[in-house]
């Protein structure tokens, strides 16, 4: 029974999902292509917020040693229910903008996506430079390397496998929930799935997924292939073994092991 | 107040930012597309409400009245609310019954051309639990709905934040039809109800006035959508459902073109699948509308739906 | 701050009050959303083992494994949601989609955790296990299980808060749990902000991912008595 029901399906949203008329936006409609766009701004502009606080929090603490407890409070905002803190900043903050803005959703909306962002790439940070071996670090103050030196040339290098491997866990996490976006009025991809379950078209809503699936498989592939060529190879390991930096978990297995 | 500053000073930092991505959801058309008044318009409205037989498309068919922009907000709640009242959409659809409209002092335009059929509160039960007990109870409830009684109840709800079950129970004594009885003796059933403050009191009322009659009630409120419970009505896995005669009717059958209270009612009685059905109608009316602003009517000189296709000048 | 604590019912603060109102309600939604969060992970957590061994035993399979799992987590949770009653021909308002749903994006998440923490088990000692006469199955349950423990509870972690807020998106669906408050709280400030239900489901929400969290960390604490035993010297 299942098979019967979903083998049409398949070809209905494969349907819908090649329809140029879908891609297109006109004024009164905005098309997959329109969307697709919105939604990648919705995660870049989050991504960029998280990881300009994030990065530099991660490198000091892991550094220093120092403030060790901001990574455990970051942790634990992990537990923060993202849809109910979504409503609350909307209700918060949505009511002191007039005319023609969206800033009122928008804004909730980025600082719920960026307090998502910032745990995995802060706890990675941190946990990166910490593994540094200390046999290493010392060597470099024993080449006469001043603290900054140390922590750009390399600290930074070395926790580089962990920083992108939290990275990557955050951008995944931020594409699959840029689509509450749509909950409070706003596009993105999340407007296909939100619209299809209202106006009962299926296909459009399953393509909304499929279209969000494949956005965080592009994006996460092409944040694999910058890798590649910014982690140095003797750091990476690609000499010896694979040792697969895995994007969500690597660092649970690098603090615990 | 300070707090206030801080949010808008943060707010216009992130919009810095924020501008640059706004463009593929943005509102900002401003201009007319097709010069009349409603191509300068956005509107805002439910997701279905875009493709729904009566909303955008039979707007233009029946007044031609095409929007500008469809931006979707939420089924008549604070979000449509809000976006209009801000200027954030230009018209919207909301709920005749919605304590809001007079509130804001929104303006409903007229429907001279029944785009909107009657929206009368009708329960849908399942055949097998409708006793005569049970009909009794439930159309004794029906005969004292009125649209202004509902106005009422919503403002308790959605003004007053008093809880949905205590207002239930309230205009149940008032009407004196809470009392205790042993006339739906025996029936056990599951009532629900969908996600708005006006259908889960009208819910609340159906089941607490069964209760107090004996029967073994079940609720499951704030069920999503139509597309949710319309197939566990259907499916027996809910008993008693409130609806709205010319919704439903539109839902079971796409292309039903009655209008008025009776003939839809009629239709809906004859549409309905064979478990389940329609008990009486109430007087209560609780339909969609096209919305606008007291200042946006006075600009536009917008008194019904149809004044939305005059052309600009 | 002062506007709004003019009206005490509506004032954030008020959160408590009003959970002393509707208790009877809260609480069952709260029970709700603890199992919906915690039977998923146990699933995911028996389908796991078996498939992440797999995947470390036969290393063809752990490429394809990986790839299937990580494109699964990345599906919406809400389409998901919706998806599921339809796909498995269930009733539209099974509440058995939530569990299911999120037992696939526990399995998807456990499955890498579980085949890295075995992994992670040094060559020496599975060798030694070997030599001292353990058979595969027996060496897998006493000696690789046991190691990997620590990593597998650390992925358990992640997957049950994850469960936590991931649950309460299906409450602004209409099923039963923690995330209908958000709902409740969205639909009634039409005219001004009303803050009880939704602080109250935050609230909630963090306490119970916390405690389940707590949970995870002391079972963690009982299955390796020896990673206490070290650090204690």
């Amino acid at each position: 029974m299942a098979a019967g029901g979903a083998q049409p399906m398949i070809f209905k949203t494969l349907g819908w999902l090649t329809d140029p008329g879908h891609w297109r936006s006109t004024p009164f409609d905005t098309g997959i292509l329109g969307q697709l766009g919105a939604h990648v701004g919705f995660s870049v502009i989050a991504l960029v917020i998280a990881l300009v606080i994030a990065l530099p929090a991660g490198l000091a603490i892991g550094h220093t040693g120092r403030a060790t407890w901001v990574v455990s409070v970051a942790n634990a905002v992990r537990a923060l229910p993202t849809i109910g803190a979504l409503v609350l900043l909307v209700v918060i903050i949505s009511p002191h903008f007039y005319g023609r803005t969206n800033a009122g959703f928008l804004i909730p909306t980025e600082i719920v996506l960026v307090v998502l962002a910032i745990p995995p790439i802060l706890s990675n940070t941190y946990a990166g430079v910490q593994n540094v071996s200390p046999a290493v670090r010392d060597a470099a103050f024993g080449m006469g390397m001043t603290d900054r030196q140390v922590l750009g040339r390399v600290e930074l290098p070395n926790a580089l496998p962990l920083i992108f491997s939290g990275f990557r866990s955050a951008m995944l996490q931020v594409i699959a929930t840029a689509t509450i976006a749509s909950y409070v009025t706003l596009g993105g991809l999340g407007r296909f799935i939100y619209d299809g379950l209202a106006q009962k078209d299926y296909p459009q809503m399953i393509g909304g997924g499929v279209l969000v699936a494949a956005l965080a498989l592009v994006a996460d592939l092409l944040v694999a292939v910058v890798q590649r060529y910014v982690v140095s190879r003797g750091v990476s390991g690609r000499f010896h073994r694979n040792t697969s930096v895995d994007s969500r978990v690597a660092a649970l297995v690098e603090e615990n092991v | 107040m300070r707090t206030n500053k801080l949010i808008v000073a943060a707010a216009t930092a992130a919009l810095a930012l924020g501008g640059l991505t706004a463009c593929g959801s943005s509102s900002d058309s401003g201009s007319s597309t097709n010069g009349t008044v409603a191509g300068g318009f956005i509107f805002g409205g439910p997701p279905e409400f875009k493709t729904r037989t009566d909303g955008i498309p039979g707007l233009k068919k029946n007044y031609g009245v095409e929007f500008g922009k469809y931006k979707v907000t939420d089924t008549g709640g604070p979000v449509t609310v809000g976006a209009l009242k801000r200027g954030q959409i230009d018209a919207a659809d909301l709920f005749t019954t919605d304590p809001s409209i007079e509130a804001n002092g929104f303006v409903i335009l007229k429907d001279p051309k029944s785009n909107f059929a009657a929206q009368n509160i009708v329960p849908i039960i399942n055949k097998t639990k409708a006793t005569d007990g049970v009909k009794q109870v439930l159309n004794g409830i029906q005969a004292k709905l009125t649209t202004e009684g509902l106005g009422e109840l919503l403002d308790k709800i959605q003004n007053k934040k008093q809880d949905p079950d205590a207002v239930a129970k309230e205009w149940l004594s008032s009407n004196s039809l809470g009392t205790t009885g042993t006339s739906a003796k025996g029936v056990t059933l599951t009532v629900g109800s969908a996600n708005f403050p006006e259908n889960v009191v009208l819910a609340d009322i159906y089941a607490d006035a069964l209760t107090a009659q004996g029967a073994t009630v079940t609720k499951k409120l704030n069920i999503g959508s139509r597309e949710k419970y319309y197939p566990a009505l259907a499916g027996g896995s809910l008993d008693l459902f409130p609806e709205y005669t010319g919704t439903i009717l539109q839902y079971i059958d796409k292309n039903a073109s009655a209008t008025s209270p009776d003939d839809v009612y009629t239709a809906l009685t004859k549409a309905l699948p064979a478990n389940l059905v329609a008990l009486d109608k109430a007087e209560a009316q609780d339909s969609d509308a096209v919305v606008v602003t007291k200042q946006t009517a006075q600009k536009y000189g917008l008194s019904s739906i149809a004044d939305l296709a005059k052309k600009t000048k | 701050m002062l506007t709004l604590l003019d009206s005490a019912s509506s004032s954030p603060w008020y959160f408590f009050g009003y959970f002393l109102d509707h208790r009877a309600t809260d609480l069952g939604w709260l029970w709700d959303h603890t199992w919906l969060s915690v039977v998923p992970v146990v699933v995911g957590l028996l389908l796991a083992l078996p498939l992440g061994w797999l995947a470390r035993r036969y290393s063809w399979a752990y490429p394809p494994m990986m790839s299937i799992t990580g494109l699964l987590y990345t599906i919406p949770s809400i389409a998901l949601f919706v998806l599921i009653p339809p796909l498995l021909g269930l009733d539209p308002l099974t509440p058995l989609q939530v569990p299911i749903a999120l037992s696939i994006y526990s399995t998807s998440l456990l499955v890498r955790v579980v085949a890295d923490g075995l992994g992670a088990v040094p060559t020496e000692t599975v060798q030694a296990a070997t030599a001292l006469g353990y058979r595969p199955l027996a060496r897998f349950f006493r000696v690789e299980l046991p190691i990997a423990v620590p990593v597998i509870t650390a992925g358990l972690r992640v997957a049950v808060v994850a469960n936590v807020s991931i649950v309460a998106v299906a409450g602004t669906i209409g099923l039963d749990n923690l995330g209908r408050l958000f709902d409740q709280g969205y639909t009634l400030s039409v005219t001004e902000p009303y803050y009880p239900p939704i602080v109250l489901g935050i609230v909630m929400c963090v306490l119970l991912a916390l405690v389940l969290d707590a949970i995870v960390l002391l079972v963690d604490r009982a299955l390796t008595p020896w990673r206490r035993a070290v650090r204690s010297r």
